[in-house]
């Protein structure tokens, strides 16, 4: 039962906003953080209570199909990150979009959103989890679409396209799971293969990999990620670098892990093709965000790269991998939050966009590039900050292999390292030290300082320390994954 | 006290930013702070050096950033700790002079101390992991104090030291790696043997070079030396003496690690390590002897005296068991090294501090009359140059001796290492001529400005040219040259077989006399050859009309003319690569089939019309005006009016038809499988 509220409080709240449509900024701002934190209050709870413990199936579908949940040590992962990054996002959200309008109908799908992911997170079958699954690309579509211009509209066009070919080839991974009695998600996998059907698995499994990996932005279907960029920060912050993307990153861990199962796939062409498929967009991630100009839209790249990091440990196959790449899944969002939450800080105040733009913006926003920095340098994996022990755990794990196609992994990684420094550190040297206008670095009087407002500051220093704490506390949080994974 | 090691290393670490938040409000009780975080290391540092029980400490943090880092003190460690917390304290009084005159102070200190805790993490480090984490950190924070100025060539040397940083880093990383995966531990006590006992020789020189890469770049290595001649000089003065004088051999100290652990007396590492330092030495030398920049020449200096440890270290791997003399002569180079330069770099800053200027044709003369300046950088000048009685010569004597000792053993074979001990003759003969060229040129020589137009030029500030603090510490550091240099047995012995341990060294057979006729021989010959430079080359080929020139083309140099020009194609061809990726694929499929659909359409369109013109005699419809959807480069300027931009190709309708078409083969494809 807690985990239903989890799921329908947010969403129940999200209904009351459309339907009462509160004028007061004050009151919606109280409505929604507080709704978000009795939603995340009520998962936590249910993720320390329930865990471990019996599928509670809420509705069943004939004889073989059914809605159920359950709290794993993935849905662990999943609904705490989860639950602790939305009510800091509300908080940003409620001081950031009073620029932008029709804040009631934003806040009822990004509070609905939440009620969506955490379904994701603590569903027990295939099903259900799929069903959530296609609730997220509807609820998060008024989100992408909220300016309603014509970027907007395009935007959110491309977005359902490409989430519709993906939902669609994940039917067709689901439905051979349920034909091949994987309904019920367990570790290890629960399929029964005939012989000789291997093959069959295993194609049905790229299809769902890739049909998955289109929210996760794994090559052919990532483009939408950047369309999707038009959409107000809040949303990029949170949906495009956290909620969504990392619900198609658990749902092809779902699949690999407790759906069709390692042992099938191991070894085989399978394998090596979604590897093949996460390595490339590693690579082509990062180079493509060096060449971004767009802030966002840099970080929308280096978001696509990233999401094929944990890809790409899920895919090893080790349990050192899984383990890698889910803390990697933990790292990255708190770090790319944060960065969305600076740029989209530099946006609101300063109205720039582009990277040229922030020439001397260190010095008028020092906390939000101060942050900014943080964040970046913990993304570069400068050591001891966060995506260092990730990093140093992936490139274990796929080295781990043993097999060229391991070493080649951990070789991806560090040229994506490099590439990283070299976007992110871009972008931090220009805001610092400007390179034409000198007097933009001269030191600016307090009053003149250009920093968002509490609500927007006090969730990016919160993230940017926190990101640093992770970092600093790291090996116990890699055990902790681990433990959960069992 | 077992966990006392960490008190060292993270300390500095939290005076940091508390120095900064002090400093926001009082700018003397920062300083004052700063000052005594310093001296509180340097007696923490003292502390591990004189309490016995401390001797072989170590600390753990278990689970930090995955692996747990291990420190370690004792030997080694424990002198490479005392010289950093020395460095840092001397520098640290300089500061207090030489820091007046720059911007964003809170900035500098806060980085200032962090790089202190960093690079103490380096050399107390337990295991190749902990030093290669502290060792990025470090890069980072001293990237700081180098474009500290944000003047552009400050920026311009810092970018060069950051790409270098982060390109070495990522090497040494991947290096770790291998090196890890072959292994199966980083501890510098179980490497060794673990080593022994690997089967892959060649993974493990592949991760070995790889990290050599990184540890290299920072000990200013050829060919990843670039770095040193720009940052050093863009650098505020106390920053750049412990750069050169302790930052540098954090890289020496990884490369050590690997030829003591990994490539135990491994002979053909020795000979990489002998052409790479051969090379470095004598280049080095050079680049300062043309040099016309006082912080440059000096900077080039440590270059080449980087090469000199080098070549230390390859004959300690060459000479296997024997090493004794090889292993003396490194560790007390390492430590004459870093106290020749710390007292020539702030001498450098104190003459920058009045005239404003580095170059040697501008500083001139500017040392005439002062007796106690001349003393200051006249001493370690002459010791660096290898001057009997001072430091500097004992441990370039054990390097030659140990070079001398490899042509006796090799008998045949040692034609090499012949030329290995004439190069260092002649670099040993080229230091003496560059800090010829330094002396006479600040100290004997008339500035061509006339002296009024230099005493309004060079106006002093204050009643002296130099603070006594600054001065006492100097002198300090003298002192412990000469005594050092006049009784080596007594005071310089001892100190090399406090470390020798860590280098897996054992003690001589015999004492060495370093007064002894044939070690003195060796230093005339460098001395001679030096004058003979100086006389020959800086005299006639390198002063034209009273100036000094530097007679090195632009385009010789090896960042300019090679390592940006190779970065930037490698960007580049990525870049390109990327983008061909990027429009290819979507082009086929977004505008590849969607294109078939419109030739289609407006075929049949065009001949629905003909035809009912054929027929009725008016047109059916206007032709429609197609145009393509507005492509990712221009993100942020579509047209106003999407609808008839976007067509068929983006629409939901395509969308879902894609969606039938996937659907469809997937059946097929289980149906007929």
């Amino acid at each position: 039962m807690l985990m239903l509220l989890a799921i329908l409080l947010p969403i129940a709240a999200g209904g009351v906003l459309l339907v009462w449509r509160p004028q007061d900024p004050r009151r919606r701002q109280d409505f929604v953080v507080g709704s978000a934190c009795a939603g995340a209050a009520a998962a936590l709870t249910a993720v320390f209570t329930l865990r471990g413990e019996e599928v509670f199936q809420l509705l069943s579908l004939g004889e073989r199909l059914s809605i159920a949940f359950r709290v794993d040590g993935l849905s662990c992962i999943f609904a705490v990150l989860v639950s602790v990054l939305w009510p800091l996002a509300c908080l940003y959200a409620a001081e950031y979009m009073s620029r932008e309008g029709g804040e009631n109908r934003f806040f009822a799908f990004y509070l609905a959103s939440l009620g969506v992911t955490l379904g994701i997170a603590f569903s027990a079958n295939v099903l259900t989890m799929y069903f959530f699954y296609e609730l997220l690309t509807l609820s998060t579509l008024p989100l992408v679409m909220h300016a309603l211009d014509s970027k907007a509209r395009y935007a959110g066009r491309i977005y359902l396209t490409y989430s519709m070919c993906g939902a669609a080839l994940g039917f067709i991974a689901m439905v051979l799971l349920l034909e091949h009695g994987g309904m019920f998600f367990q570790f290890g996998g629960g399929v029964s293969v005939l012989a000789g059907k291997e093959n069959t698995l295993r194609a049905a499994y790229v299809l769902g990999f890739f049909g998955f990996g289109v929210k996760a932005a794994v090559f052919p279907g990532h483009r939408w990620l950047l369309r999707a960029s038009v959409a107000p920060t809040p949303v990029t912050a949170l949906l495009h670098a956290v909620a969504v993307v990392k619900a198609g990153v658990f749902a092809v861990t779902r699949l690999t892990w407790y759906g069709y199962g390692p042992d099938l796939i191991r070894g085989s062409w399978a394998q090596y093709l979604v590897m093949g498929a996460a390595m490339f967009t590693i690579a082509y991630g990062s180079a493509k965000a060096l060449r971004t100009q767009h802030l966002k839209r840099r970080l929308a790249w280096s978001t696509i790269s990233n999401l094929s990091y944990v890809l790409l440990g899920v895919t090893t196959l080790t349990t050192a991998g899984l383990t890698a790449g889910m803390v990697h899944m933990v790292f990255h969002a708190v770090l790319k939050i944060t960065l969305f939450f600076c740029v989209g800080a530099v946006h609101y105040k300063l109205h720039r966009d582009f990277v040229p733009d922030v020439e001397g913006c260190g010095v008028l926003m020092p906390v939000v590039f101060g942050s900014f920095t943080a964040a970046a340098l913990g993304l570069m994996g400068v050591p001891p900050l966060t995506g260092f022990t990730s990093k140093w755990m992936l490139a274990t794990a796929a080295a781990g292999l043993g097999t060229w196609m391991g070493y080649l992994g951990a070789s991806v990684l560090i040229l994506s390292a490099v590439l990283t420094a070299l976007y992110l550190m871009q972008i931090v040297l220009l805001a610092f030290f400007p390179r034409q206008n000198r007097q933009l670095s001269v030191r600016v009087p307090k009053r003149a300082r250009r920093d968002p407002g509490l609500r927007m500051t006090v969730p990016i220093t919160a993230l940017a320390a926190g990101s640093v704490a992770l970092g600093l506390g790291a090996g116990r949080l890699a055990g902790t994954v681990a433990a959960l994974l069992g | 006290m077992s966990q006392f090691l960490l008190f060292p290393v993270f300390f500095p670490f939290l005076a940091g930013p508390f120095a900064y938040w002090i400093g926001c409000w009082y700018e003397k009780a920062r300083n004052t702070f700063v000052m005594s975080a310093a001296a509180l290391e340097l007696f923490l540092v003292l502390t591990l050096w004189t309490k016995p029980e401390l001797a072989q400490a170590t600390a753990v943090v278990e689970g930090f950033c995955g692996m747990g880092i291990q420190l370690r003190a004792g030997g080694f460690h424990t002198l490479m700790a005392l010289l950093t917390a020395t460095g840092w304290m001397a520098a640290t009084v300089f500061c207090r002079e030489y820091m007046i005159h720059v911007h964003k102070r809170n900035r500098f200190y806060l980085f200032w101390l962090m790089t202190l805790g960093a690079t103490m993490g380096v050399f107390l480090s337990g295991d190749l992991f902990t030093a290669f984490l502290f060792f990025e950190v470090m890069s980072f924070t001293s990237f700081v104090l180098v474009i500290q100025t944000e003047e552009y060539p400050a920026l311009k040397a810092g970018g060069t030291y950051l790409a270098v940083a982060v390109i070495g880093g990522l090497a040494a990383l991947t290096g770790l790696f291998l090196l890890y995966r072959q292994l199966g531990t980083l501890s510098l006590d179980a490497m060794a043997a673990a080593a022994a006992g690997a089967e892959d020789r060649g993974l493990l020189w592949v991760g070995g070079l790889l990290v050599l890469v990184g540890f290299g770049a920072k000990a200013g290595a050829f060919p990843l030396h670039i770095w040193l001649p720009t940052a050093h000089p863009a650098a505020p003065a106390p920053a750049s003496a412990v750069l050169s004088g302790v930052i540098t051999k954090t890289g020496i100290y990884g490369v050590l690690v690997l030829s003591t652990t990994v490539f135990l007396h491994d002979k053909q590492w020795g000979m990489l390590l002998a052409v790479l330092g051969a090379v470095t030495m004598v280049l080095g030398a050079v680049l300062a002897v043309l040099s016309v920049d006082l912080k440059r020449t000096l900077a080039c200096s440590s270059i080449s005296q980087i090469g000199f440890i080098l070549v230390g270290t390859a004959m300690l791997c060459l000479l296997g068991e024997h090493n004794a003399l090889a292993v003396d002569g490194t560790i007390l180079h390492i430590l004459n090294h870093s106290l020749i330069k710390m007292v020539l770099f702030p001498a450098a800053g104190i003459i920058h501090l009045t005239t404003h200027s580095f170059d040697l044709n501008d500083i001139r003369g500017f040392g005439r009359g002062k007796p106690l300046l001349a003393l200051v950088m006249g001493m370690p000048m002459l010791s660096l140059a290898g001057a009997p009685g001072l430091n500097g010569y004992v441990s370039k004597t054990l390097l030659h001796e140990s070079i001398v000792e490899y042509i006796h053993l090799a008998g045949e074979g040692a034609a090499l290492f012949q030329v290995l001990e004439a190069l260092f003759l002649f670099s040993g003969g080229l230091t003496m001529a560059y800090m010829l060229k330094l002396f006479i040129c600040l100290f004997l020589e008339r500035n061509a400005l006339p002296e009024e137009v230099l005493a309004r030029k060079w106006r002093q500030e204050g009643e002296h040219y130099v603070a006594p603090a600054s001065v006492g510490v100097l002198l300090a550091y003298l002192l412990v040259m000469l005594r050092f240099g006049t009784d080596p047995g007594a005071a310089m012995d001892p100190i090399a077989a406090f470390a020798r341990d860590f280098l897996g060294g054992t003690a001589p057979a015999h004492a060495v006399d370093y007064f002894a006729a044939v070690n003195l021989e060796g230093a005339a010959v460098s001395a001679a050859i030096g004058a003979g430079v100086y006389l020959l080359v800086v005299r006639t080929l390198l002063i034209r009309r009273g100036r000094y020139v530097d007679p090195i083309p632009p385009w010789l140099d090896l960042e300019r003319g090679l390592y940006r020009p190779a970065l930037r194609f490698l960007a580049q061809t990525a870049i390109v690569l990327a983008t061909l990726v990027d429009r290819l694929g979507p082009r086929l499929l977004f505008h590849g089939i969607p294109c078939l659909f419109q030739r289609l359409r407006l075929w049949w369109t065009g001949t629905r019309d003909q035809l009912l013109l054929l027929l009725t005699g008016e047109v059916y419809s206007p032709r429609p005006t197609v145009e393509q959807a507005a492509d990712d480069f221009h993100f942020a300027r579509y047209e106003d009016e999407p609808r008839r931009l976007v067509g068929f190709t983006h629409s939901l309708a395509f969308g879902l038809l894609l969606t039938g078409l996937g659907l469809v083969f997937g059946l097929l494809f289980i149906l007929l499988h």
